[in-house]
């Protein structure tokens, strides 16, 4: 039977909603399923661990291990992997599944695949699918190597309501920190907003906006909508917006039910971020510009006279 | 302080590009240097400025890469590799990575530099991958970089709980994202020296390795196919009074999308 390791994606001591989609994927599969949990005081998350659709849960909890490390990170995953006799190894979409995967992939000498939508496994045959070249293409790609480390990417598999594990926690054994690769320090940024991975809908700001005064104006709509509030990378290059918000080809990618691409040229690289996304809204006064391609709803307008508007009406709706 | 950056040429990816049976149509594409590794050469540029290092460049691909290496020199790197085997044709992340490795090893290094990716691929694996093979400590998604003394370079890197600060003992690897600097154009000085520059140039045996020894012959994954993405759906583009456009995609938002 295939067995599937999930990299657990856990933020600010929470398990993110990724790890449950994995799980689940691998579940429908007909996998047996284990995730892997490294962090600092993470042990009482072995229930939820369980709950999101894991069948054995390898947990590194250290203090050492509170700030990311690459290397030790490597090492609980490659542990986990090696004790579990994984076929496929996941991890969610995140900055860390980029930066750890392919060390995985070369520690087993495993194959090694980034940004994965579809999966398929056929005995001993594994393809998977993903978008390349900024999104312009699809590859379909067979699996040789009898191990595949792979990063899904956001919005790839969904949850299974009412999906179960079972509990059964396995401490794995603590990595020497990296004294080649010393983590001084982590300067958070904009630490209690919506966080963008998760959010059903997403509203971003984009040049259009010009200042600060502008930014404020579309954020009133996020926060209208409890949406995620992002940036294309125009805006963050001005020093106006929190690297952290980029979505895109180098920021984050983002699949939400609903996106709001406001004052934002569409530039491909921004495109490669979110033209997943369910339903896409552009709010842009150039009649011409490439984000109408792939709008559901383009209004052509002020987004200063259109924003408020929006609110307005979104509010009679939302009652 | 010897600094090794790696470029590579792909396809442009602002420009149209087609798939008949399952492969890209080669007609019409244009090929430029990978963006990122761009930020990577004008990183390396900067600190060899800064603090007085060396820059060497490596590329794999053919003898029309020779265009892409002398813009790099015209920017201000001063020598240049290029591994030209066609048994790399269908090299993966991880061949190319230990083509790297090779290269390392024949230059002794104390700083490779890599963009995070490549444009073509989006791949992101072959400088992490390099420096697991060389056993030596990497930071991805790097946004700044600034020398602390013959050993040891501090970096930033975007991660998901915010910028990390590291410091890293060299020989180490980066790398680096397009926020970590906008790459110049070159002076019209530095074009006509780079005309003149040469281009070492190597197969896999003058590297002292051949495709097996890679693991070229047998490769962990392999592309089947290409495909294009379903184009969306076209929408639907209101023009006129703002408020009554406004309105009217609420509504639809609403009614017909069942999003709000
Ligand atoms: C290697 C690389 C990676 C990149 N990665 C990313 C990435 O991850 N994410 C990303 O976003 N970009 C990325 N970029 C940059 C990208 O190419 C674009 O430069 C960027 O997305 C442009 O941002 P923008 O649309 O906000 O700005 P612009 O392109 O300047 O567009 C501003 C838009 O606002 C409209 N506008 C102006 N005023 C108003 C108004 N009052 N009301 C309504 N509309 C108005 C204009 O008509 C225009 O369409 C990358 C580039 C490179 C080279």
């Amino acid at each position: 039977m295939t067995k599937i390791l999930v990299v657990a994606d856990i933020k600010q001591g929470v398990l993110k909603g990724s790890t449950s989609e994995l799980l689940s994927k691998a579940k429908a599969l007909g996998a047996e399923t284990a995730v892997v949990a490294v962090g600092s005081n993470i042990e009482s998350l072995t229930a939820d661990l369980a709950n999101a659709g894991s069948d054995t849960q390898y947990i590194a909890d250290d203090a050492s291990l509170e700030l990311f490390s690459a290397g030790p990170f490597t090492s609980c995953v490659v542990d986990a992997a090696k004790q579990f006799e994984a076929n496929l190894i996941w991890f969610g979409f995140s900055e860390t599944g980029k930066a750890v995967a392919p060390r995985v992939a070369a520690q087993l000498k495993a194959a090694c695949a980034t940004e994965i939508t579809d999966i398929t496994i056929d005995g001993d045959n594994v393809e998977v699918t993903r978008p390349t070249t900024a999104n312009k293409l699809i590859q379909r790609i067979k699996v040789n190597a009898s191990q595949l480390v792979a990063v899904v990417r956001a919005g790839a598999f969904e949850a299974t309501e009412g999906i179960t594990g079972a509990e059964n926690a396995v401490k794995l054994s603590i990595p020497e920190t990296d004294l080649k690769a010393i983590i001084k320090e982590i300067i958070a940024e904009a630490g209690d907003d919506i966080d963008l991975a998760d959010a059903n809908i997403v509203v971003s700001v984009g040049r259009g906006a010009k200042d600060q005064a502008g930014i404020d104006l579309v954020k009133e709509l996020a926060t209208d909508l409890e949406a995620g509030f992002g940036s294309s990378r125009a805006l963050i290059d001005a020093g106006l917006m929190p690297h952290a918000k980029q979505v895109g080809q180098t920021g984050k990618i983002v699949a939400p039910t609903l996106y709001f691409a406001i004052g934002i040229s569409g530039a491909i690289q921004h495109l490669a971020g979110m033209n997943g996304s369910k339903v896409i809204v552009a709010v842009n006064k150039d009649s011409e510009a490439p984000i109408f391609n792939v709008a559901d709803y383009g209004i052509v307008g002020d987004l200063f006279e259109v924003v408020p508007i929006l609110r307005e009406e979104i509010k009679k709706i939302k009652g | 302080m010897k600094i090794l950056t790696t470029v590579k040429k792909v396809v442009d990816v602002e420009l149209n590009i087609r798939v008949n049976d399952g492969a890209i149509v080669e007609d019409g594409l244009q090929y430029v240097i990978n963006a990122w590794d761009e930020n990577g050469v004008e990183t390396a540029v900067q600190l060899k400025e800064n603090n007085s290092a060396e820059t060497t460049l490596v590329s794999i691909g053919g003898d029309d890469n020779a265009d892409m290496i002398k813009k790099c020199y015209a920017m201000g790197i001063e020598n240049g590799i290029l591994i030209d085997d066609p048994a790399l044709a269908n090299a993966d992340s991880s061949v190319f990575a230990k083509v790297l490795q090779k290269v390392y090893e024949k230059g002794e290094y104390d700083l490779i530099i890599t963009g995070k990716q490549a444009q073509d691929t989006d791949n992101g694996q072959a400088g992490i991958m390099l420096a697991e093979y060389l056993n030596i400590p990497c930071v991805s998604n790097v946004v700044a970089i600034e020398v602390m003394d013959d050993s040891h370079v501090k970096v930033s890197r975007l991660g998901d709980a915010g910028t990390e600060i590291v410091e890293l003992e060299l020989p180490a690897v980066v790398t680096v994202s397009d926020s970590i600097n906008e790459p110049r154009l070159p002076a019209m000085r530095g074009i006509m020296m780079a005309k003149k520059k040469k281009i070492e140039t190597m197969d896999l045996s003058a590297l002292g390795t051949s495709i097996d020894d890679l693991g070229g012959a047998d490769l962990q994954s392999e592309v089947v196919e290409y495909m294009q993405p379903e184009a969306r759906k076209s929408g639907q583009k209101f023009e006129g009074d703002a408020a009554e456009i406004t309105a009217e995609v609420v509504g639809l938002l609403s009614n017909e999308a069942k999003v709000l």
